[in-house]
């Protein structure tokens, strides 16, 4: 019985022993020098239990009475994490070299977060999903704070903490009344005792969960603290907030509102759509106001997740599916572009400042043009892959009877085209200026650069093939 | 072979309009001009080959949707074996014309223009060969736009006039109009036969008599308003009365483009239609009586105003809608072979005289008002030559009552004497007999004031007129022998005995109708034809028909249609003596008075002018057509257009989309910024917020039990 | 008698005493942290009176899970706290507003 629990648990377990075996060496050796090996290590190990979970995985398993479930949804969401997570800790590295940031306790760090990850997608019980949800947090926390010296990281990491903290507590107040009025806090049985109506103390229980996890995916209106931690926190960090977390937290919001409320869709629909609709209006119309390039990253990432709950209105697999497909390239495209965020400097020094890219397609072509393909496909343009994203949840919202909010999206993100284009032309029309950016970049930077803009244009082929998995991986959550 | 015919133009067109800078100019010249000749080689092959039997090449797949299956594909038949010589010899002269007459051109200063000339020359000549060889109604329509763009192109090719740039968009706009009618068609044509393909159509064509359609307040017989609507397409492109206004204007184009696109083949594209859906007009009588009519009428006031023109171009344009509606009183009436005939005569005599009158101006240092010409015989030998004979062809000249005469003596009579015998001597056979008479006329004014009498206008011009070089006399010299001889030689074939008509064009005739139910099929061998043409051979099985009751010819069998009761060609052969000797006298006359008006006593038309002077205004400004269209359709739309632009569009759209624009989103994104205080406690009021908003929500709106 | 309800009662205003506390209170970031643990412990009780009444273990094994993470979460809060005081000087709650907008 529990070694058949453990088999199902392994990757997870591994990846954490893992971690304290690392973190044992790295406090016996006292130094940062192993920092580096360690970026490395944790990417590989990364990228090996992608591989592990990608190929090896047949079903669905559950483990430890059900609290844990390994099925293709969960198998997708952590093949998706582990490798972005694992794209951008590699491409932290340079950066945080020259910061005097690489501490060796970032991979570990980064390690954890993406164990509590790992439970948080899996999970089939509320105490493993507020286990895994903590254990991600808490890492995340620090992290955000890494760079101790610098009023805007702690102050990021104090802000990220304090309301983290309180939609913890929310969720957690939602998961207490649901395991009152539900007896258990097993998913199976919630959606049991939750078949054919529910009561008002579940209904709280219900919309205090879906605040929670609202906010763990920076919806609006639980979405404010999204920007200053984004733009206080290192920009590794911030690319990673903007990937691995955002795959789990919202893969966890489907697992909840469909392991445990799939029975009572009609209870939980309205209120993701109105979460959708005002973060893609706020993502899109606050940003058009930034003049940081991490701010107007944090809100453009509350716009998309805005069009990836809308998938989730929807309430159907396809719904899911097409939150699957829309999570998966919206990381992709956030990768390419945090590494070209990561790789703005002048004199040495990072910048963050949209005007700071004024002409730059006339230094660099290849990068403008690198990054004019991810501009163009995150705001959504036709024909490049983030517009298939776009067009996955608008039909999945429109099958499902949401013409309105479909409509909402396509208008909202009209007016997100607006700042990603901006940029686009700042770069190629922008004012002269005498003091461009340095022209070099690290090499993994240049590669995550270039590879994803390349995908966001050979993808249009066949989206590299995520549509049948993505559609597996909804059918074994939605049935 | 046909494939090379149809896209040898094209590549040429790619080729030089987009790779003129590596292979140069000239070499997009040659290539052009190399793959049209090669073009027009095999064109002139298939057609004294062509054994009449229809044939279709299937190219490729276009659109496949529901029923509608439009492929490309290229239906070889008579009636396309004469477009594709047509087009593609007039085509190949004017590429090798233009050499000579682009060769300057100060409308372009350090510009280099040429390329693009013959890149659009190549590009319409492909479009044309599009629409010619279509086998379904899209392709058709396909070439039929690619035409009006080629000609838009054209027309406006001096891009720097601005009179160019009206001429184009007039031509464009006016031609829409007649587009609008043939898209109806299509429609309606698709609706009721549920395909597009010229055979189910045809196939279909006898139960469309029978069919009632609604359109608009009442219903029409299908047949006839699908046969009115295709005619309104064809009046469009082919200038006839109403629509007629652009092809005067199109004269704002290079002069080789006249002679191309606005005298010898994308005019004649109306008259092509026409005779192409000639199974369904067959079945349409009213139509075809309009068709006379507008025929008649167009022939009669183009000539009238081709009278007092003074732009040696507009006469002659003036003459070509004239022609053009000869050719549609003879498809009106049903010999659709006559019109075919007249076609192809005028194709070669009015592209000569194009060409003629562009050497003349090409001499006169682009100088086009005829007052400003006189006595340029000597100047000019070889182009007064060329002109004279094209002038004895339009005009008409021959023996009467032989079948000897210049090409536009034989196709002209063979069109008034089916007129005679279809209309039984009424309007229509006056119109035309009338409007010979003016032909004449104004062409021999033309010739008088360009080569006779004495040098008029700037004295500096006149010292310096020049003969044009051999490359743009060369294409005279060859549409010369076109003008002189094509009537003879193939008058057998259009205008001749029914059996020869028949099989030139691929008509099986199903012998009597008490035969019904049997295999015919028609021994060619015996229509030998003397021209050596039209080499008619024993067809096998797919060309025999199974006879029903009634119709000598199964509708969509052969190149034209001719119904079982329509007997125009064969009464045609019969008409009294007069009336064959009629259009030759009329030209007589023309002849005399011209010669008397501007050799004799030049003053004659001065004072003429003077007394006449309302008759001779109302000519000149061409019926006040301009001026009517002006005032009803132009200034009405023009007062609309810019109301909805000033008020519609400039204070509702773009004030709405301005105001959300630049006042509400920037409104919208401050107020977000100054609600991102950097504060904990706000967002932690907003979260409050939101899920005090949420609860409120899903307790108000019942959704707990 | 003392029913599920006035357990329920309670939790209640102690969660809503936290957050008032969360965005009432703009002296000392001490007081959020203060908040935070009054939310966590009315979610217990709710937890652990919920499982009395329904006769059910998971509820207390629940608790003690928020119990220990709430630890770790104090502490996490609190070494961040101190990052915080270190580089701006000051745990004034309105001083936490270098990025805005």
């Amino acid at each position: 019985m529990i070694s058949s629990d453990i088999q199902t648990v392994l990757p997870e377990i591994s990846l954490a022993v893992f971690a304290m075996l690392a973190l044992l060496a790295g406090v016996y050796n006292g130094k940062d020098k192993t920092a580096p090996m360690m970026v490395w290590l944790t990417s590989g190990m990364f990228v090996l239990l992608a591989a592990w979970i990608g190929y090896g995985g047949e079903g669905t398993t559950t483990a430890f009475g059900g609290m844990f479930v390994n099925d293709g949804f969960a198998r997708f969401a952590k093949v998706t994490i582990l490798l972005s997570a694992a794209a951008v800790l590699l491409m932290s590295q340079d950066y945080m070299t020259k910061l005097g940031l690489l501490r060796f306790e970032y991979p570990l760090l980064v390690a954890l977060s993406v164990v509590g990850m790992m439970f948080m997608v899996s999970a089939g019980d509320l105490m493993a999903l507020y286990m895994g949800l903590e254990l991600q947090s808490l890492a995340l926390y620090v992290v955000a704070s890494l760079r101790r010296d610098s009023v805007k990281s702690t102050e990021a990491g104090l802000k990220y903490f304090v309301l983290g903290a309180l939609s913890s507590g929310l969720l957690l107040y939602g998961a207490s009344l649901t395991y009152g009025f539900a007896g258990t806090t097993l998913f199976s049985g919630i959606i049991a005792a939750a078949d054919g109506g529910v009561s008002l103390g579940m209904l709280f229980g219900v919309v205090f969960m879906l605040a929670g996890l609202a906010f763990k995916v920076s919806a609006a209106p639980f979405h404010m603290w999204t920007p200053d931690v984004y733009e206080g926190s290192p920009t590794p960090v911030t690319a990673f907030f903007a990937t691995a977390p955002k795959v789990a937290a919202m893969a966890m919001f489907a697992r909840v509102v469909h392991d445990a409320f799939g029975g009572i869709v009609g209870e939980w629909q309205q209120i993701i759509a109105f979460l959708s609709v005002l973060s893609m209006f706020l993502g899109a119309i606050a940003a058009i106001g930034q003049t940081n390039i991490k701010r107007l990253m944090a809100y453009s990432s509350i716009a998309h997740m805005g069009f990836a709950l809308m998938g989730l209105a929807a309430g159907t697999a396809f719904g899911v599916q097409a939150m699957l497909i829309y999570m998966a390239i919206y990381v992709t495209m956030n990768i390419g572009t945090f590494a070209f965020i990561l790789s703005m400097e002048r004199d040495g020094r990072p910048v963050t400042n949209i005007a700071s890219l004024n002409q730059y397609a006339k230094t660099e072509p290849l990068k403008a043009l690198a990054v004019l393909l991810l501009m163009f496909s995150l705001a959504g343009v036709p024909p490049l892959v983030g517009f298939f994203g776009k067009f996955y949840v608008l039909r999945a919202a429109y099958d499902a009877g949401l013409a309105w909010l479909a409509v909402a999206g396509v208008v909202a993100s009209v007016i997100g085209a607006f700042y990603y284009l901006r940029i686009v032309f700042y770069m190629y029309f922008g004012a002269e200026q005498d003091d461009p950016l340095d022209r070099g970049m690290p090499p993994v930077l240049w590669g995550f650069l270039v590879v994803t803009a390349a995908m966001m244009l050979v993808g249009i082929v066949n989206l590299f093939g995520i549509e049948p998995l993505a559609q597996a991986a909804a059918a074994t959550l939605v049935n | 072979m046909e494939t090379i015919i149809l896209f040898a133009p094209l590549i040429g067109a790619i080729i030089g309009g987009f790779g003129w800078k590596i292979i140069g100019e000239t070499g997009a010249q040659w290539l052009t001009t190399g793959l049209l000749f090669l073009s027009c080689f095999l064109s002139w092959i298939f057609f004294l080959t062509h054994d009449g039997v229809t044939e279709t090449i299937h190219l490729m797949t276009w659109i496949q949707s529901g029923t509608l299956d439009a492929s490309w594909a290229i239906r070889m038949d008579r009636l396309t074996a004469i477009m594709l010589i047509v087009i593609t010899t007039v085509s190949a002269l004017v590429h090798l014309y233009s050499f000579g007459y682009m060769a300057h051109d100060e409308n372009f200063g350090e510009a280099k223009y040429k390329a693009r000339f013959f890149a659009y020359l190549s590009l319409f000549t492909f479009t044309m060969l599009m629409l010619v060889t279509a086998d379904n109604l899209v392709q058709l329509f396909f070439g039929w736009e690619g035409v009006g763009l080629a000609s838009y192109l054209l027309i406006g090719f001096y891009y720097r006039k601005p009179s160019a740039n009206a001429a184009a968009i007039k031509a464009f706009v006016v031609n829409r109009v007649g587009d609008v009618g043939l898209a109806l068609a299509m429609m309606a044509l698709f609706f009721l036969t549920d395909s597009i393909k010229f055979d189910d159509i045809f196939a279909a064509a006898p139960a469309l008599a029978e069919t009632e359609l609604s359109f608009l307040w009442t219903n029409w017989n299908a047949a006839n308003l699908i046969a009115f609507l295709l005619f309104v397409g064809a009046m469009g492109k082919s200038a006839q009365l109403f629509l007629h206004t652009w092809l005067p204007d199109a004269m704002e184009g290079p002069t080789p483009v006249s002679a191309l696109i606005h005298a010898a083949t994308m005019v004649t594209a109306g008259v092509f239609l026409i005779c192409r859906m000639s199974p369904l007009m067959e079945f349409a009588p009213e139509t075809q009586t309009f068709i006379v009519f507008m025929g008649a009428s167009t022939a009669f006031v183009a000539a009238t105003i081709g009278l007092v023109q003074n732009d040696i171009k507009r006469v002659i344009a003036y003459s070509t809608m004239s022609q053009l509606g000869y050719m549609f009183v003879a498809a009106g009436l049903g010999v659709y072979s006559v019109a075919m005939f007249h076609l192809l005569t005028h194709a070669f005599f009015k592209a000569m005289l194009f060409l003629g009158a562009g050497s003349v101006i090409h001499g006169m240092h682009h100088e086009q008002d005829m007052r400003n010409y006189g006595g340029l015989r000597k100047k000019l030998p070889m182009t007064f030559y060329a002109m004279l004979i094209g002038t004895l062809a339009i005009t008409g000249v021959g023996i009467p009552l032989t079948h000897i005469g210049f090409a536009g003596f034989l196709s002209k009579d063979a069109v008034i004497e089916s007129a005679f015998a279809g209309t039984n001597g009424g309007y229509a056979f006056w119109m035309l007999v009338i409007a010979a008479l003016f032909t004449s006329f104004y062409s021999w004014r033309l010739m008088f004031l360009t080569f006779w009498g004495k040098a008029r206008g700037d004295k500096h011009t006149h010292d310096h007129a020049h003969e044009s070089p051999k490359v743009m006399l060369v294409p005279l010299g060859v549409l010369a022998i076109g003008a002189v001889f094509s009537g003879m030689v193939w008058y057998g074939s259009f205008f001749g005995d029914h059996d020869k008509v028949n099989s030139f064009f691929g008509i099986t005739h199903v012998a009597a109708a008490d035969d019904h139910g049997a295999m015919e099929v028609e021994d060619h061998g015996d229509a030998a034809t003397q021209e050596g043409t039209a080499i008619a051979e024993e067809h096998d099985g797919d060309e025999a028909v199974v006879a029903d009751h009634g119709p000598a010819q199964v509708p969509g069998q052969g190149a034209i249609y001719i119904g079982a009761d329509n007997h125009v060609m064969d009464d045609a052969h019969h008409v009294p003596t007069w009336v064959k000797v009629s259009p030759f006298l009329a030209m007589l006359i023309g002849f005399f008075t011209a010669y008397m008006f501007y050799i004799v006593n030049p003053s004659l038309p001065k004072r003429l002018a003077e007394v006449q002077r309302p008759l001779y205004l109302f000519l000149l400004n061409k019926w006040y057509f301009d001026e009517i269209y002006d005032f009803i359709f132009v200034r009405p739309t023009m007062a609309v257009g810019h109301f909805l632009w000033k008020r519609g569009d400039g204070n509702v759209i773009d004030g709405g989309i301005n105001g959300v624009a630049l006042g509400i989103l920037p409104f919208l994104t401050r107020l977000s910024g100054r609600m991102q205080t950097g504060y904990v406690f706000t967002y932690v009021f907003a979260m409050v917020i939101g899920i005090t908003v949420i609860l409120t929500y899903v307790t108000l709106s019942g959704g707990y039990n | 008698m003392i029913g599920l309800e006035h357990y329920l009662t309670v939790a209640a205003a102690l969660f809503v005493i936290g957050i008032f506390g969360l965005f009432l209170n703009r002296k000392n970031v001490i007081i959020l942290l203060m908040s935070i643990e009054l939310m966590l412990l009315a979610v217990n009780i709710n937890l652990v009176a919920f499982s009395s009444f329904l006769g059910d273990l998971v509820g207390q094994v629940f608790t003690l899970f928020v119990l220990t993470v709430a630890a770790a979460e104090a502490a996490i809060g609190l070494a961040i706290l101190v990052c915080f005081f270190r580089t701006r000087g000051t745990i004034d709650v309105e001083d936490v507003n270098v990025m805005k907008g």
